[in-house]
């Protein structure tokens, strides 16, 4: 039976011949990610590995499923609030005790962008992770996506997952992008199309001749923000770029695998991508996105570049463009953070880190930073490379963001109010 | 009347709620429900109930403050699971939000996956759950199901 990509690695690790849309199968998990706000004790007040270890003793267990298929981040660095200390040391002592790889420090940042960029994604692989964002690694061919902290416990503990093979979307690319248009572009513009109805618990499937001309970190960002669509999981089939990254990060072995002919799809959207302009998401929704021109003027008051969606080399390169020789506007402010410590020694070694500084910029350290701590007053308004806008998201509920591409929050910096970055470039 | 079966009185929430507001008992949009739910009310929303973060406080959140269950027009994948996984029954219904009144009340089987709402008599009929979110319900939980012998065939 024809299947689609994400089935068919559903199909493998289900130890089924097929699976199709709407089928319950237990799935045995590749690797799984968790991040150290889980160790913390916002969520239960144990603790993530309070918890786990109460499962474990009930079912008669010492130990994890396999502690080397489990990745440990560190997001928040250095720790500012007790809870977030106590949850890092958890962390190392989970990662030290289960034997599960650990990354923070020196080797750090946010979560999603070390676990790619150490090789921990191989094209083909089914991965679950203890935070929303986690369907960024279907950028590089893998199932991948988000689960709570119960279900994380419950992974840690038997290595499997119960689910719904979900119907899938497929978009047909064709073309080229244009001018600063990138993954985020193509992602809102997505979005705005096709809204929250048409990709909620859906598998969204990026293919077609279009996706040679779309870079590895433009795909990364597609797929991080298919959750923002509610999408359980979204998709590009590996192809030479992916082979090329995963073996330059030192990923493993595999056997290309594409959605057969045949397959089904509930729908197939043809995109050109040669006619989508620079994007921004209006509050409160992401899927709220138009071309950049219907915002430009509005007043700005913060930009900030980062996140697991643009805070990457290429988006930092993005921005620089924009910011060489040019200075962010007097009293708007200008975050920039790189999104690990990889994409920061990068920017560093190109000389872009002066640039932002020339610029009036302030860089910090790579982690998740304002994505997830308030930063606006009332009635202020930010530019956003994130991937979030919903109310009340970086502040209180009378300040509002609007999500764009790393350039555009650039340019918008520099004009004190949304601008076209084409125009800068 | 066992959890999969409840009766109480509804409140009514809109589209597109995402995880951040409805942390602290859907404060974000209504600050003073936590002090007017009582223990076996039911949350009834509208589309795109629980989308964007993973975060396990907001859905906890509705179960410390006694919600007997939860049904909406859709419900994002991580939140619906999250709260069959704490134990508190959640289901997708379309027409939900039309067919109900604030404060009406309503008969809601988790297992036969329909809501009878009491005013009109009206019964409508929703997604039925799959068969591992019954049985990690009829446990109290996804932790109370591992602990006590359960695994996944």
């Amino acid at each position: 039976m024809p299947m689609t990509l994400t089935e068919k690695i559903i199909s493998r690790t289900a130890d089924r011949s097929s699976v199709s849309a709407g089928d319950i199968v237990v799935a045995n998990a590749d690797k799984l990610y968790i991040k150290d706000l889980r160790f913390s004790k916002k969520e239960d007040a144990k603790g993530l590995y309070g918890v786990l270890l109460e499962v474990l003793e009930s079912m008669g267990k010492k130990n994890v499923w396999d502690g080397g298929k489990i990745v440990v981040n560190l997001d928040e660095q250095p720790p500012r609030t007790e809870k977030r200390a106590e949850g890092q040391e958890r962390a190392r002592d989970f990662a030290r005790e289960q034997r599960a790889v650990l990354y923070g420090d020196d080797d750090g940042g946010i979560g999603h962008n070390v676990f790619v960029e150490h090789g921990h994604v191989t094209p083909g692989e089914f991965i679950v992770g203890g935070d929303s964002h986690t369907c960024t690694y279907g950028a590089l061919g893998a199932f991948a996506t988000g689960i709570g902290f119960t279900e994380t416990v419950g992974v840690l503990a038997t290595g499997q997952i119960w689910l719904k093979v979900p119907r899938a979307i497929r978009f047909e690319m064709t073309g080229k992008p244009g001018p600063c248009v990138v993954g985020k572009d193509i992602v809102l513009w997505v979005a705005g199309k096709i809204g929250y109805e048409g990709a909620i618990n859906r598998t969204l499937e990026y293919a077609g001749p279009g996706m040679k001309e779309v870079s590895i970190e433009s795909r990364l960002t597609m797929c991080n923000m298919a959750v923002e669509m509610i999408a359980v999981n979204a998709i590009v089939p590996a192809d030479e770029r992916t082979a090329a990254y995963v073996r330059e990060v030192g990923g493993g072995e595999y056997a290309p695998l594409a959605s057969d002919t045949g397959a089904k799809y509930e729908h197939v959207h043809a995109v050109n991508l040669s006619e989508i302009e620079p994007q921004v998401a209006a509050p409160e929704y992401p899927a709220n996105a138009h071309p950049v021109g219907e915002y430009k003027g509005v007043k700005v008051h913060q930009g900030f570049i980062g996140t697991c969606t643009n805070g990457r080399i290429e988006d930092l390169r993005m921005a620089a463009r924009i910011l060489r020789g040019r200075k962010v506007k007097p009293g708007v402010r200008l975050v920039i953070t790189p999104a690990s410590f990889l994409a920061y020694r990068l920017a560093q070694n190109e000389g872009l880190l002066d640039v932002f500084k020339d610029a009036g910029a302030n860089v910090t350290s790579s982690e998740c930073g304002l994505c997830v701590r308030p930063s606006l007053s009332a009635g202020e308004v930010c530019v956003s490379s994130g991937n979030r806008n919903y109310r009340g998201r970086m502040g209180p509920k009378e300040s509002s963001v609007f999500l764009s591409n790393a350039a555009t929050v650039a340019a918008s910096a520099v004009a004190g109010e949304i601008a076209d970055p084409r125009e800068f470039v | 009347m066992s959890a999969l079966t409840i009766k109480g009185r509804i409140w009514k929430f809109g589209d597109s709620i995402d995880n951040g507001n409805i942390e602290n008992v859907m404060s974000g949009v209504d600050p003073e429900f936590k002090n007017k739910v009582k223990p076996g009310d039911i949350l009834i929303a509208g589309r795109f109930f629980g989308m964007g973060a993973s975060d396990e406080h907001a859905p906890r959140s509705l179960k410390e403050a006694g919600i007997g269950g939860v049904v909406a027009e859709s419900i994002s994948n991580i939140f619906h699971r999250t709260l069959i996984n704490i134990g508190l029954p959640a289901m997708e219904c379309a027409g939900i939000a039309d067919a109900v009144n604030d404060g009406d009340e309503v008969e809601v089987d988790y297992l036969a996956g329909s809501v009878r709402v009491l005013r009109s008599g009206r019964t409508l009929t929703g997604d039925r759950l799959p068969d591992f979110a019954v049985q990690i319900l009829a446990k109290g939980g996804l932790m109370p199901y591992l602990k006590n012998g359960g695994q996944f065939k």
